[in-house]
């Protein structure tokens, strides 16, 4: 990896896990510098859809999916950076997935504390195949002035970034071991009038995945890095490496180090400091003995901390390019909404004007778009809409929910009330058998299950398949309603979800021959090639739909239609009270 | 590796009872079994030791600090005959390092030692042969090593008489971020090198229950500078400017907090560390908070209990005359510094408080300043 085309990449970044604090950070961050678009693509993380974050002042939602292996193709090939957040454990199995699952991937910081030395080395084995900058354990990430911040670095607070000065692109690189103090040496050098080329954390432990020398090396290949701010820590031998490439003349540029731990002199038994590696076994591990080393290849080795400034004060001042955005106020909202709201105080739906919809949309249209929570276009879709809210508004006053209504009507209730009755009877045993057949033939199709096999499933563990059975049509007396449903088959996905239940429908009528398919396994099954080969939604899509109770949702509006007339038709009769004779029910207590 | 082992632990407070245990052999060795390197040199190994005379071999070794002890039969061996292994990892996989020189003066024989890879390529059978081992036994070594995630082994000396192996001792030294991947060790089997402080103590149970990290350890108890610190890499910076600035023979203590610890972690925190400022009978004392620009640890939340212990023992503290010095900057830094600042001058406790305009360096400075006048 050259730092030249990192600068030329558009930072796209998967977040492996949540970290809020440093997410809205790293989203600040890219506000702050003006970029147009939030470089955070998805989070993977468990639990949620999406979570919401802040673009400057207002909200804005970044997807959440459960599986790096459920990212969609085109963000698999575009991201090119990963945040790693997971926790030490997982650390090894997520970043390797990473590498495997993104190829394009180029930066990968992994955050963690406390990673196993067996899984970094392994991790670095793996690494060492593909051309990716792999940072960390325990790494608070990199940042490269005015193109992107992965991790971290720099603050969690927009004020925090601000005040750092890191927008600016400038001359020098800042590469240490510790979190703390990478951000504690921007600040040195922005304090001391200059800018930052990049700045990275390596992580303190034994076996960094990026070592100090190949950071330096970074540093000296990259045209706008002029000197080097280095820090490093007693333990381990990396120092010596970077001694190496002065001596060898492969790193020419000048690398101001401090090396932290000569107080390790004071312990008769070696201590261990804060970071896994910051413990001497040996003299060469000590301080004091790298401090030596890095001052006779070259380096500038600073005794003080101080002596940092006193040395970068010295350096030719290079002015700022860029002025940076500023954040005020914000305010996080109580809830947030695809379907409608104010806009320069008219209402919209969907985006669009309330009048304008009015004027240009059909009901069946409207029902279908804001059902769907999006604007749709398909004729056919609409068509089919139409068809099926006609289809489902009434079938006769026997049925259990239309009987509350008229029960609740005849009572003296009003009329929310009354419909209220008739809609809270709708559930699994009435009205709710469309979702739970589209859920069927989903799982049947995705799963390339056979009829057989999904009869036996369901006959196994459930006992009954919704959308299939009728009281009285039978297979050789078919339901004329599904007759008429079947005119809009005819897909452009080979109407497979249809021809599925078809299927179904051909085991279970050898079986019994009532056990047919009915209007709610056609119309489920229907919907879901229309909305497949209309609406290009794939299964995933379809299974939200059935999980949120879209295909209930038809009927719950249709049947509205038909409880409402109901109600004021008893209202007109006023027949009194319902009640029932004795002889209505049997009594078997006393 | 199918080497027959017998050995008895034995607990300083659970002497008695522990050593009823060790029967079978004519006479034992009793070694230190708490992580310190050149036991022999030291005197930390008692050889030829009777079963009547184990007792007062513990208590030998028991008065020199120590309080956790291992037993093993005695096993006499002609001179020569030790040998060195060590297993190692790292970037370029597993090395095996050998000699037939081994035994407690392996440091000054280091030329004697050899270095073997071991990957895909490696010949068993003659790095076995070199070892004087089988080419089961090696192996199964290396396997141990991986399975149990340990990052260093030792095995020195051990002595073999035809096809009879003998481990006179060994150390292991494993990775204690694994202790979730393993099932042949836990924590509780990790000695540490030296009797730990109730405080000390205190700050490993905090450490092990908490995902943020502390630690603590002491220096000096009649030490006059205290540090309260965070961070891994400004801690350490901040207790080298201590000692670079002439100050090291006056440092209590070592210590950090980091990885955003909540309030109630760094009241307990802190609630130690001033423990030990209030036990040392140094004349004149300071301490110091402070670490570098925190990239996401909470200044407020965590200065939050920093305030609330130190609030707790003013009186004493001030009778005292102990002055705390503060430097930190990161999130919400103006809330937590102007709170600590506020708590100080209250109890008569300000030395100064400062943000990152003003360097680590010149901060601590100032607070080692206060005790030459």
């Amino acid at each position: 990896m050259k730092l030249a085309d990192i600068r030329k990449m558009d930072a796209q970044i998967v977040c492996l896990g949540s970290h809020p604090g440093i997410i809205q950070s790293m989203l600040d961050y890219d506000f702050l510098i003006k970029k147009q678009q939030p470089s955070i693509k998805v989070i993977v993380a468990s639990g949620r859809k999406q979570e919401r974050y802040f673009w400057g002042e207002t909200e804005i939602i970044i997807p959440v999916v459960g599986d790096l292996e459920k990212l969609p193709a085109h963000l698999k090939n575009s991201c090119n950076m990963v945040l790693n957040v997971q926790s030490a454990r997982r650390v090894l199995s997520s970043s390797r997935r990473a590498l495997e699952e993104l190829p394009n991937l180029k930066i990968l910081t992994i955050f963690a504390e406390q990673t196993p030395e067996a899984h970094a080395l392994e991790l670095h084995q793996f690494a060492a195949k593909k051309d990716a900058l792999v940072i960390g354990p325990s790494s608070v990430g990199m940042v490269v002035p005015g193109h992107f911040k992965l991790g971290a670095i720099g603050g969690t607070q927009h004020q925090q970034l601000s005040n750092a000065g890191i927008f600016d692109e400038g001359e020098n690189a800042v590469v240490s071991t510790s979190g703390g103090i990478v951000n504690e040496l921007i600040h040195t050098v922005t304090g001391a009038g200059l800018g930052v080329s990049f700045a990275m954390a390596l992580g303190g432990d034994r076996f960094p995945q990026t070592t100090p020398a190949q950071a330096m090396l970074l540093a000296e290949a990259d045209k706008n890095t002029k000197r080097i701010v280095f820090f490093g820590e007693l333990g381990g031998t990396d120092e010596y490496e970077i001694a190496e490439l002065l001596r060898t003349k492969k790193l020419t540029k000048q690398v101001i180090a401090y090396v932290a731990g000569t107080v390790a002199e004071l312990f008769d038994a070696p201590p261990q400091f804060g970071h896994a590696k910051a413990m001497a076994q040996t003299h060469d591990e000590s301080a004091s003995a790298k401090k030596a080393a890095l001052r006779e290849a070259g380096a500038t080795v600073c005794e003080k901390f101080a002596d940092i400034i006193t040395v970068l004060e010295k350096c030719e001042k290079a002015p700022g390019k860029r002025t940076a955005s500023t954040i005020a106020t914000r305010q996080k909202s109580l809830m947030i909404s695809h379907i409608s709201g104010d806009k320069n105080q008219e209402v919209q739906l969907l985006g669009r004007d309330l009048l304008q919809t009015v004027e240009s949309q059909s009901m069946a249209s409207l029902v279908a778009s804001m059902l769907l929570g999006e604007q749709v276009n398909s004729p056919k879709l609409v068509n089919f809409v139409d068809y099926v809210m006609k289809l489902l508004v009434d079938h006769g006053p026997y049925v259990s929910g239309a009987v509350n209504t008229i029960v609740s009507a005849r009572a003296g209730k009003d009329l929310v009330s009354s419909l209220a009755a008739g809609l809270l009877t709708i559930g699994p045993r009435f009205g709710g058998a469309i979702n739970a057949a589209g859920e069927g033939w989903i799982m049947g199709v995705e799963k390339g299950m056979t009829a057989k096999e999904f009869v036996e499933f369901y006959t196994r563990d459930r006992g009954v398949i919704s959308g299939i059975g009728h009281k009285k049509y039978r297979i050789d007396l078919p339901d004329p309603r599904v007759e008429a449903l079947t005119k809009f088959a005819g897909n452009a996905n080979g109407d497979r979800y249809l021809k599925f239940a078809r299927g179904v429908e051909t085991v279970t009528t050898t079986k019994k021959g009532n056990l047919i398919l009915n209007v709610d396994g056609a119309i489920a099954a229907i919907m879901l090639d229309i909305l497949e080969s209309e609406l290009g939604y794939d299964q995933d899509k379809l299974k939200e739909l059935a999980e949120i109770e879209f295909f209930n949702a038809l009927f719950v509006l249709s049947r509205s239609v038909g409880f409402t007339a109901h109600y004021l038709d008893q209202r007109r009769h006023d027949e009194g009270l319902l009640r029932l004779s004795p002889n209505e029910i049997r009594y078997l207590g006393g | 590796m199918d080497v027959p082992y017998q050995g008895w632990s034995v607990a300083a407070d659970n002497a008695k009872q522990d050593l009823r245990k060790v029967k079978g052999a004519d006479s034992y060795v009793v070694k230190v079994d708490q992580a310190v390197k050149k036991r022999f040199k030291n005197g930390l190994v008692l050889l030829d030791v009777k079963k009547k005379d184990l007792p007062a071999a513990i208590t030998q070794l028991q008065d020199k600090g120590y309080n956790s002890f291992i037993v093993e039969p005695f096993v006499a061996h002609a001179g020569g005959t030790e040998r060195y292994l060590s297993l190692s990892h790292g970037r370029d996989g597993h090395t095996l390092a050998l000699s037939s020189t081994g035994g407690v003066d392996i440091e000054d024989n280091s030329g004697s030692i050899e270095t073997f890879a071991i990957d895909a390529e490696t010949d068993w059978k003659k790095l076995a042969e070199k070892a004087a081992l089988g080419v089961e036994q090696l192996q199964a070594l290396v396997e141990t090593f991986k399975r149990n995630h340990f990052v260093f082994l030792e095995i020195n000396p051990y002595v073999v008489d035809g096809d009879a192996v003998n481990l006179l001792d060994c150390a292991v030294e494993v990775d204690d971020a694994a202790s979730y991947f393993v099932s042949d060790w836990t924590e509780s089997d990790i000695r540490a090198p030296k009797r730990s402080s109730k405080e000390e103590l205190a700050i490993q149970a905090l450490d092990a229950n908490s995902p943020a990290s502390f630690m603590l350890e002491i220096i000096n108890p009649d030490g006059a500078v205290f540090l309260l610190l965070s961070g891994g890499g400004a801690s350490v910076v901040i207790a080298d400017e201590v000692y670079n600035q002439g100050f090291g023979e006056h440092l209590a203590n070592y210590g950090e907090y980091s990885g955003n610890p909540n309030t109630h972690e760094t009241y307990l925190y802190t609630s130690e560390v001033l423990n030990l400022l209030v036990k040392s009978k140094a004349p004149k004392k300071v301490a110091f908070i402070g670490g570098a620009v925190a990239n996401f640890t909470d200044i407020a939340n965590t200065f939050a209990g920093v305030v609330a212990a130190i609030e707790e023992r003013a009186e004493e503290l001030a009778k005292q005359e102990v002055k705390f010095f503060v430097r930190r900057g990161g999130p919400r830094q103006e809330i937590g510094l102007a709170k600590i600042r506020q708590a100080l001058i209250k109890h008569n406790l300000l030395g100064d408080v400062y943000d990152p305009s003003t360097t680590l360096t010149d901060a601590l400075g100032t607070a080692l300043k206060g005790l030459e006048a």
